[in-house]
């Protein structure tokens, strides 16, 4: 698997806004597969054509296991994020990862393992629990500090963006394992500016 | 030229089959029988082979299906081993590793664990990562065909070749969770899977590959022994190369002489591997070969059954034909007494033993009957001479055995019956014949006599078993008894009739040897009685005119007639008054070849009753005639006498024939002289008088002879024609002794000139009866002592010498003059 650096995207409309000169553009992504129905839970990061923006990692994350099932199933974290995989199942979990970003593997295990799993390459990490095979999540450790998550309608907002070109990059879990983010170029302009992601389905 | 012996055998068997119906019946069932079972042999068979067929094409259907079940029970249950081995979380991890020989040792180990000898990773592309072998250009193919139905529901599996040898690959998803690749396992199809597939259908599998669609098919695998493999590939690459047919295809096989028939199922679409399933027809058939052998059973048992029961059945029927056959033969052998069998039965067999009995019966009773008027005489009761002869000849030939015994016949005939019959009627005759029958029937009082009507008017009487001492005496007594018995007068519907028979005997072994001579004695016997008038006659072989002799002496005088033995004498009739010679008596003498002289006594009576005189009296008259002739020419004129017997009396041509004679040698009726008897008018007095006048008429003269003897009636002698009168020599012999003699003649003499008529004495035999008869006025005289009968070419010159001699002497009495020459 590999991984693309996202682009982020300048935004367009910032220049129609009344030319405020502002830096600060923001960006509304509307995610749709290719049918047209919006995706939710679709992770979004505009990464600058060139160059690489500072990331701060954010605080533990917590990808928790109830009722035997991840929760929450898609995790946008930033490179660096520190995991925790408390398990509240009366069950034991084995959670494990082959993704090349952060192969790891947690025996069976009740309660919270020992110490959450630092996260500190970007890309798409899927994980399971082995005795559990309906168990699955994604975590996608985004390298730039524009990142979203579609709404249920399949929004999303980008804002304080700086003008600039950028890669707009857009990912969803239906997209199938080792499925490379949708990019698209964008070179974002003060204002708001609206993208159009259209994501394709797994292949059958 | 010779014929096949076949053509014989049909030939005979024909023959055979023509001649009995039970053969026919017999045949006629055995041979529908053998028809029906051949043809339902044959349509069972056929109706067999048709089923097992259909059965077999039905089971190679199922087959089919059983296969692609079986492959798809098989591809499950290698997927399922699969999807486990692709779960296990060592082999997910080892698989992760990015690792290419990882990976590829990963795989061919645990492709061992489960059996797969080809394992392949692929992702979500369906792009090969790894592989346990390096070879991976022939599941090209493959991949994308599983790939296509990667996400179906159900596993799907291919089978392809590699290495030649066929596989069953599947494709599974490896989750890690969710589908993070593909893993492609190839699995070697074993035996195994075609022993199961065997036992499951009981088709033999032969699991068939090739390179491409030209080339031939290989056995990859078989149920089949190895050594018909090569059969089995030779004949699915002829019948079914090539890949455009359909995906199964049904086909006939030939193996080791045997014949199978195949379904042959494509198991790859590139055409490389194909299954065939095969079945033996003859096994499927075998089954049905005990149905056939136990057809053959039935059949060979149903025709011994129904032959039996055809036979029997033909006896059944034949045996009471035979019966009845048998009975037709007894009553055509004359057996009218034994009665048929087989009237028991209520069939048509019955009803015509029925009729045929009935038959018997009408038959034995017409027999009866018949025998009744073959032996009985109808009217009176009698037996008739049938069995009259019979019993006779019974009686003498037990009496033959017994030695010292005698059978005596008594023939009677009834005098006058005829008369009786014209002047009282036939109803009355018969009546009188009852009647004569039951006085016989009285007076036959000894047990194993019998009285019998033999004729007409004729009777005999059977004497059995007498001693032959005083047989005679016996026979004549009953005879006389008889006889005595019929003095009675008959009185039947207030006539009264006087009876009389003339009764003859005679006695064996006196006087017959065998039956017929002792009858025809007895009846000669009878007629001696009836021509004498005297009573009960014994037979005597001096009377009698019948006999062995007859039919000889019969054959012998027609010879004498024809060969000039008989001889025409003379005896001159000389006129009293004038002593010339005026006329002569014709007689007839036989020179007999062997015997001499015979007497005219010896055949004159027999030619009388045979009716041959008629012949001789012809014969007579004939030669008279031309002597006549003869003697006339030179200037002799006498007046000839030729004797007419009875018969020649009632021989209605005698006219004509004397006619003719007269013509032929001109001589006329004057010059003859007829003589008859009284007695031989009397048997038939009107036609007798009716030939007379006819003579008359002619010319010729007529003469009554034996005058005074027999039955004499001066009625009836005034009624004839006659000319003369010829006294009987018995009253002229003597006369010159005997005065009543004397006297007679004298009375006869007086009574025939009373009546106009001439006298002739016969028998003259000294001068002293001469000159009697001269006193007398006799007017002619015969007899020896003027001229005994002499043969015709002597009389001429005995004439010419008498009147030489006697022309002087007209008037003068004759006396001591001896100078007659007597002849």
């Amino acid at each position: 698997m590999r991984f693309r650096t996202f682009f982020p995207m300048l935004p367009g409309c910032a220049v129609l806004v009344l030319g405020f000169g502002a830096q600060a553009a923001s960006l509304s992504v509307s995610v749709t597969d290719l049918a047209g129905h919006p995706v939710p839970d679709a992770v979004v990061m505009l990464e600058p054509a060139s160059g690489k923006l500072p990331v701060k990692p954010l605080p533990v994350v917590e990808v928790g296991q109830m009722q035997r099932q991840f929760n929450p199933r898609v995790t946008v974290i930033t490179v660096g994020t520190p995991v925790g995989f408390p398990n509240y199942d009366t069950v034991r979990h084995h959670v494990y990862s082959f993704s090349p970003i952060k192969p790891f593997e947690l025996k069976l295990y009740a309660g919270v393992p020992s110490a959450p799993l630092v996260f500190d390459k970007p890309g798409i990490a899927v994980l399971g629990c082995n005795i559990h095979d309906q168990m699955a999540a994604w975590i996608v450790v985004v390298d730039t500090p524009h990142y979203a998550r579609t709404s249920a309608e399949g929004q999303a907002r980008l804002d304080n963006i700086s003008a600039g070109a950028y890669k707009l990059r857009a990912w969803y879990a239906g997209m199938g394992h080792g499925e490379d983010p949708v990019s698209q170029a964008l070179t974002v302009a003060a204002g708001d500016m609206t993208a159009n992601m259209k994501l394709p389905d797994a292949a059958p | 030229m010779k014929r096949a012996p076949i053509v014989l055998l049909a030939g005979a068997f024909r023959a055979w089959m023509h001649r009995s119906l039970g053969a026919r019946i017999v045949a006629l069932s055995l041979s529908l029988l053998l028809v029906v079972q051949v043809v339902s042999f044959v349509a069972i068979r056929n109706s067999i082979d048709h089923n097992a067929r259909a059965s077999i094409a039905d089971q190679l259907e199922v087959g089919e299906r059983v296969l692609h079940h079986v492959l798809e029970q098989n591809a499950q249950k290698l997927s399922d081993g699969a999807t486990l081995l692709a779960a296990d979380y060592g082999f997910r991890s080892a698989v992760n590793s990015d690792d290419v020989p990882t990976i590829a040792s990963v795989l061919s180990n645990h492709g061992d664990r489960i059996g797969a000898s080809v394992a392949v990773l692929l992702d979500n592309g369906f792009r090969v990562r790894a592989s346990g072998r390096p070879d991976l250009q022939p599941l090209n193919g493959v991949i994308a065909k599983l790939a296509l139905h990667a996400n179906a529901a159900r596993r799907h599996s291919e089978i392809a070749l590699i290495d030649h040898k066929p596989f069953q690959f599947v494709m599974v998803p490896m989750r890690a969770p969710v589908v993070v690749g593909w893993v492609l396992m190839g699995f070697p199809i074993d035996l195994g899977l075609l022993d199961n597939m065997r036992d499951l259908s009981s088709l033999q599998v032969s699991l068939q590959a090739r390179d491409n669609i030209r080339s031939a098919w290989k056995t990859a695998l078989s149920t089949l022994p190895p050594e018909a493999s090569p059969d089995v590939e030779r004949q699915a690459s002829a019948r079914w190369p090539d890949i455009n047919m359909s995906r199964s295809e049904a086909l006939s096989l030939s193996l080791h002489g045997s014949e199978y028939s195949a379904r042959a199922v494509l198991l790859n679409d590139e055409g490389a591997v194909s299954a065939l399933l095969m079945r033996s027809v003859d096994g499927a058939v075998a089954p049905y070969l005990h149905l056939q052998w136990g057809l053959i059973v039935l059949t060979l048992l149903s025709v011994v059954v129904i032959g039996s029961g055809s036979v029997l059945t033909a006896r059944h029927v034949t045996a009471p034909i035979h019966t009845l056959v048998a009975a037709a033969e007894r009553l055509g052998a004359g057996d009218y007494d034994t009665p048929l069998g087989g009237q028991q039965r209520r069939d048509e067999i019955g009803m015509l033993a029925h009729s045929f009995e009935r038959m018997r019966v009408s038959i034995a009773g017409h027999q009866q009957e018949i025998l009744k008027l073959a032996y009985w005489d109808s009217l009176t009761g009698l037996p008739n001479r049938t069995q009259f002869r019979n019993a006779t000849q019974d009686a003498i030939a037990a009496a033959r055995t017994r030695k010292t015994r005698s059978v005596a016949i008594v023939m009677l005939d009834l005098d006058r019956f005829k008369l009786v019959n014209d002047l009282l009627g036939y109803p009355f005759g018969d009546m009188m014949l009852k009647s004569v029958a039951e006085r016989l029937s009285q007076q036959a009082v000894r047990g194993g006599d019998l009285v019998a009507r033999l004729d007409g008017d004729e009777f005999a009487i059977l004497l059995t078993d007498l001693e032959t001492v005083g047989d005679m005496a016996l026979a004549r007594s009953v005879a006389q008894r008889i006889g005595d018995a019929f003095g009675v007068p008959l009185t039947l519907e207030e006539q009264t009739v006087d009876m009389s028979a003339s009764i003859g005997m005679a006695v064996w072994p006196h006087h017959a040897a065998d039956t017929d001579t002792l009858l025809s004695r007895a009846e000669a016997a009878m007629y001696q009685a009836k021509r004498l008038a005297q009573g009960p006659t014994m037979y005597d072989p001096a009377h009698d005119a019948t006999g062995t002799q007859t039919l000889s002496l019969l054959s012998e005088l027609r010879h004498a007639l024809a060969h000039g033995e008989l001889r025409l004498y003379l005896q001159p009739k000389l006129a009293l008054n004038t002593a010339h010679v005026v006329g002569a008596e014709a007689l007839m003498r036989w020179q007999h070849p062997q015997r001499g002289l015979v007497a005219p006594m010896d055949f004159i009576p027999f030619a009388e009753q045979t009716g041959f005189i008629r012949l001789l009296t012809l014969w007579i008259f004939e030669e008279a005639a031309r002597l006549w002739q003869v003697l006339n020419t030179t200037g002799v004129t006498l007046t000839f006498s030729v004797n007419l017997s009875t018969r020649d009396l009632l021989d209605p041509e005698l006219q004509q024939t004397f006619e003719a004679v007269l013509v032929r040698h001109a001589v006329p009726a004057e010059a003859f002289c007829l003589e008859i008897t009284e007695s031989s008018i009397m048997d038939d007095p009107q036609r007798a008088l009716a030939t007379l006048d006819r003579l008359s008429g002619m010319g010729f003269r007529l003469s009554i002879d034996d005058f005074g003897t027999g039955y004499s009636s001066l009625a009836y002698l005034k009624r004839l024609p006659v000319n003369e009168l010829k006294i009987d020599k018995s009253f002229v012999l003597n006369m010159e002794k005997d005065a009543d003699d004397a006297r007679i003649v004298r009375s006869t003499i007086d009574l025939a000139h009373g009546m106009g008529l001439m006298v002739v004495a016969e028998g003259v035999e000294n001068a002293q009866v001469w000159d009697l008869l001269r006193e007398l006025s006799c007017d002619e005289a015969q007899g020896f002592y003027m001229g005994k009968p002499m043969p015709a070419h002597e009389f001429a010159r005995w004439c010419s010498g008498w009147t030489a001699n006697h022309k002087s002497i007209n008037t003068k009495p004759f006396g001591a003059d001896s100078t007659f020459i007597l002849h």
